[in-house]
């Protein structure tokens, strides 16, 4: 018994698993990760904990359960019966009705508390069910049920942005690292050839597409990305022509002398222009010629202009680990470059990118409140951190407006730069035994 | 080293241009048609007056459009395909060429929509000539207002809605003569469109070369010779706006990073000389709280609850920079504007200070795990000799790279705080521009930024080859 949790212990030996036990040595990035756990899970089920629907109603004998139905509206699947349609929930005659904890959803308009109700000062309510525990705002609504899709929204922006960044800038980062200015090595003809085919391929793709990708970007998301990923393909696919046709024509002596292309120098210079424009200036200009404004967008944008960092690290990361004797061996066998690169060297590569991922996150939620509280970018109907947040600057009054949702962005700022710190420190080789 | 920096320089020119290209693109996607908006949206209505009065509205334009450069080509070519048109450029008014655009791709037949294009306009001018009474008044409105839409429209199915409406209130009165010529030929033309529909020519790619008489080069031109366009708003040149607003956003950052690292080198190697101890927890622990606090969070947190009488703590002013009047002496003026200073910098610097003295003490911890420290310390040199002498140089190497990064941060985190504060920086010109949609200011601004942030990695650069030896200059 004893000696196979010894074995068990030898073998845990992998450079994640160290990772993991210095992680845990960490306890404020243990409790950060606990937090962000409660709040994730709070932002994802926000509509079941928030609603301004009841969980299970029955109305003139008919049994309901809204705020499931409700999920299902929003998704699509699903449609309000007649009677339910367009309803104050609240002023309904019930013969049996289970309310959400916090009845009130972030958008719903408490009239009769209207213009900012203090938390502590009197309310008008029928009971202690209806109290608005975190005061409401200039137009009745609800506090508490803000900041709690708030959180949602917060969670959205920095799992979406960041995945987008994290796709470009594994990207971008593998090509300059792996290849540096002198490795990557290119037959003249390939070279020419794949220049000319970008053109079409791009005509292709998305010229000749533009006007069908605008067109249903105005009717769905969905559809849009749909469409998109066919446009990738188109483009994938016309790529492949100019490499295929290299293979036999690089066999002619000219043509198939080959050239140093120099990747990490064009990937630096891309990099060096992004980072020179100040990425708030940059994101507002951007934001300020899309006509319907929208927290995707945002979401998109924040991605498209964030994945500097983690191309830079893991750049930095490949240049010291593409010299390193498993890469060469694998060189040696003759591995593709491409399986190199994916299966070599960038997983050894990653652990930089997580810290990076990790500061990335809390800046895009920083970013993303930042330009709803300056109500750029995101439809004013929408309820975040930010917008909150902005509301106090015009009641000086309403300090709960001012203390809840900004309490709300540091905590989860400060969760996400613990996360990170905690990493670095158990990526440090030098606090290995 | 002259060599190196301006090497450094040289490499700046790319990058510029790359700024330059991305910059203009954005503009060129912004919404609204900029001619209506320097012309001050002012919407001829042609609803009275004769085609003189419409031709003079149209000249308007045109000689905006001119004076904007917008009758030129958007760049040095263009990558499209065989059915538009190298000439299209020409048609100034945005949105009737975007619609135009529209028809080509579907349709493909340039010659046809042309004709089809000149007979709406045509009808403009048959209606606005025609003798105005009584049987005129109710088609001749159906008339112009379809003529406008037709201008703007692409769908099959409203295009021949308009046009048959036209051509049913053509027939409603005797003096609809010329009228009636110009709608049947308007309706002929647009079958004529439907009938030699050839958009297969939308596939073949085509590139077009115009030269360096475009949009683009006339508009980095004017840039390098500080001419920036006017101002929608107030018709100001943007130059003039943008001198008065720079100082401010220069002053308020150089006083944050200086002040930062002024205090984030000592404290930073305090903390890393007492490493562990409780002082250096503490000191960790508020500064990482510093490093997270979002500052637009203090910011309005200071606003309600240290200018406004609401909670009995009116100290300081909410907005604006003070009144600075002829007869003040230097020291009110400094002190005026101080005052006024005073929390929109107590807003910036913790966040910096945070940044700073953490990688400092990172730094000074990595320093003194270096052999010659030890060795330092082995020959028996004090303590205070270790650190000052062969730990600190060295452990600012890495402070001045981060200059590099530091300064587009300050800048973009001073654009928040100028608003909140109403500091007549940068920031400040470039919100009040971008919610009054004032693209030139807006996107003169941002390639401002882009600018001093590119000088920063300069400095930085030429800094770090200062303080490190090892550093070729070559």
């Amino acid at each position: 018994m004893a000696d196979k949790k010894n074995i068990r212990k030898e073998e845990d030996q992998s450079y994640w698993a160290i990772v993991r036990r210095q992680f845990r040595k960490n306890t404020s990035a243990v409790w950060s990760l606990r937090v962000l756990t409660f709040i994730f899970i709070l932002g994802m089920s926000a509509d079941f904990i928030a609603n301004e629907k009841p969980y299970y109603a029955v109305i003139e004998g008919k049994t309901y359960f809204p705020v499931f139905k409700g999920v299902g509206v929003d998704l699509g699947v699903a449609q309000w019966p007649k009677e339910l349609s367009n309803v104050t929930w609240r002023e309904l005659k019930y013969d049996k009705v289970v309310w959400a904890p916090v009845p009130y959803s972030s958008t719903t308009n408490d009239f009769k508390n209207s213009d900012y109700k203090s938390p502590l000062g009197e309310q008008n309510i029928e009971s202690g069910r209806w109290r608005h525990r975190l005061g409401t705002d200039n137009l009745g609504r609800d506090v508490l049920a803000g900041m709690i899709h708030g959180t949602r929204i917060a969670m959205l922006v920095g799992v979406i942005s960041m995945s987008i960044a994290l796709v470009i800038g594994l990207f971008f980062g593998a090509l300059s690292g792996y290849f540096g200015d002198n490795r990557m090595k290119v037959s003249r003809i390939r070279i020419v050839l794949n220049i000319l085919f970008l053109y079409f391929a791009w005509f292709f793709a998305f010229t000749t597409r533009s006007y069908l990708l605008a067109d249903v970007l105005k009717v769905s998301f969905l559809g849009f990305f749909f469409q998109f990923f066919i446009s990738l393909l188109i483009f994938g696919g016309i790529m492949l022509i100019p490499n295929l046709l290299a293979i036999p024509l690089k066999k002619i002596n000219f043509l198939g002398k080959t050239i140093e292309v120099p990747v990490d120098i064009l990937v630096s210079r891309l990099i060096e222009v992004l980072e020179s424009v100040p990425s708030l200036l940059l994101i507002l200009s951007i934001v300020a010629i899309i006509e319907k404004p929208s927290i995707f967008i945002v979401m998109g944008i924040i991605g498209l202009t964030g994945w500097t960092g983690i191309a830079r690290y893991l750049r930095a990361e490949l240049l010291k680990v593409r010299s390193l004797e498993y890469i060469e061996a694998a060189q040696a066998l003759g591995f593709p470059e491409w399986r190199i690169i994916l299966r070599h060297a960038v997983p050894n590569a990653l652990t930089p990118v997580l810290i990076s991922v990790s500061f990335g996150i809390a800046s895009a939620i920083l970013t993303e409140s930042g330009l709803s509280f300056l109500g750029i970018g995101v439809p004013p109907e929408q309820v975040t951190w930010g917008s909150m947040l902005s509301l106090a600057r015009g009641y000086p009054q309403a300090w709960w407006i001012a203390i809840f949702p900004g309490f709300a962005i540091f905590i989860t700022v400060t969760i996400f730069n613990l996360i990170g710190d905690g990493l670095t420190e158990a990526m440090d080789p030098r606090l290995k035994q | 080293m002259f060599k190196y920096v301006l090497k450094r320089v040289v490499i700046f020119i790319p990058t510029l241009i790359l700024i330059s290209i991305l910059t203009f693109a954005l503009s060129k996607m912004a919404p609204g048609d900029p001619v209506k908006l320097a012309l001050g949206n002012t919407e001829q209505s042609g609803e009275s007056g004769g085609s003189g009065e419409k031709m003079a509205g149209e000249k308007a334009y045109r000689a905006m459009a001119e004076q904007l450069g917008l009758t030129l080509p958007t760049f040095y070519f263009d990558f499209s395909n065989a059915a538009l048109p190298d000439t299209l450029y020409r048609m100034v008014k945005k949105g009737e060429r975007d619609n135009l655009e529209r028809l080509i791709s579907m349709y493909g037949n340039w010659p046809q929509i042309e004709a089809y294009f000149h007979s709406i306009k045509q009808l403009e001018f048959a209606l606005l000539d025609t003798k105005q009474d009584s049987t005129t008044y109710a088609p001749g409105r159906i008339i112009r207002e379809n003529t406008g839409r037709l201008l703007l429209e692409y769908k099959d199915r409203n295009v021949a809605r308009y046009v048959a409406e036209i051509t049913e209130a053509s027939k409603q009165s005797p003096n609809f003569n010329n009228v009636r010529i110009a709608a049947d030929k308007l309706a002929a033309n647009y079958a004529a469109v439907k009938a030699k529909a050839t958009p297969g020519k939308n596939n073949i790619p085509a590139i077009h070369w115009y030269g360096t008489k475009n949009q683009y080069h006339r508009w980095l031109t004017n840039f390098l010779s500080f001419d920036f366009g006017i101002s929608y708003v107030d018709k100001r040149p943007v130059w003039s706006k943008i001198k008065e607003a720079m100082p401010w956003t220069l002053l308020v950052n150089v006083i944050v990073i200086f002040l930062s690292y002024i205090l984030a080198v000592p404290l930073g190697i305090a903390s890393a000389r007492n490493k562990d101890s409780i002082p250096d927890r503490i000191t960790t622990f508020i500064l990482f709280i510093f490093y997270s606090l979002p500052t637009f969070w203090i910011a309005t947190m200071l606003v309600i609850f240290t200018t406004t009488d609401e909670y009995g703590m009116n100290w300081f002013p909410t907005f604006g920079l003070g009144e600075v009047t002829p007869d003040m002496n230097a020291l009110e003026v400094f002190s005026e504007r101080g005052f006024h200073l005073l929390l929109p910098l107590f807003c910036l610097i913790p966040g910096r200070l945070a940044y700073l003295s953490r990688q400092m003490r990172g730094a000074v911890l990595s320093i003194f795990r270096m052999d010659y420290i030890r060795t330092a310390r082995a020959k028996g040199l004090s303590e205070e000799k270790v650190v000052w002498i062969h730990a600190f140089r060295n452990s600012l190497i890495p402070l001045i790279t981060l200059f590099a990064g530091i300064f587009p941060a300050a800048i973009s985190g001073a654009f928040i705080i100028e608003i909140i504060f109403s500091i007549p920086g940068m920031g400040q010109v470039a919100y009040v521009a971008l919610v009054a949609r004032d693209y030139p200011m807006v996107f003169t601004v941002m390639m401002f930024s882009a600018f001093l942030t590119l000088i920063g990695t300069l400095v930085a650069d030429v800094m770090y080859a200062l303080v490190d030896p090892r550093i070729s200059y070559k």
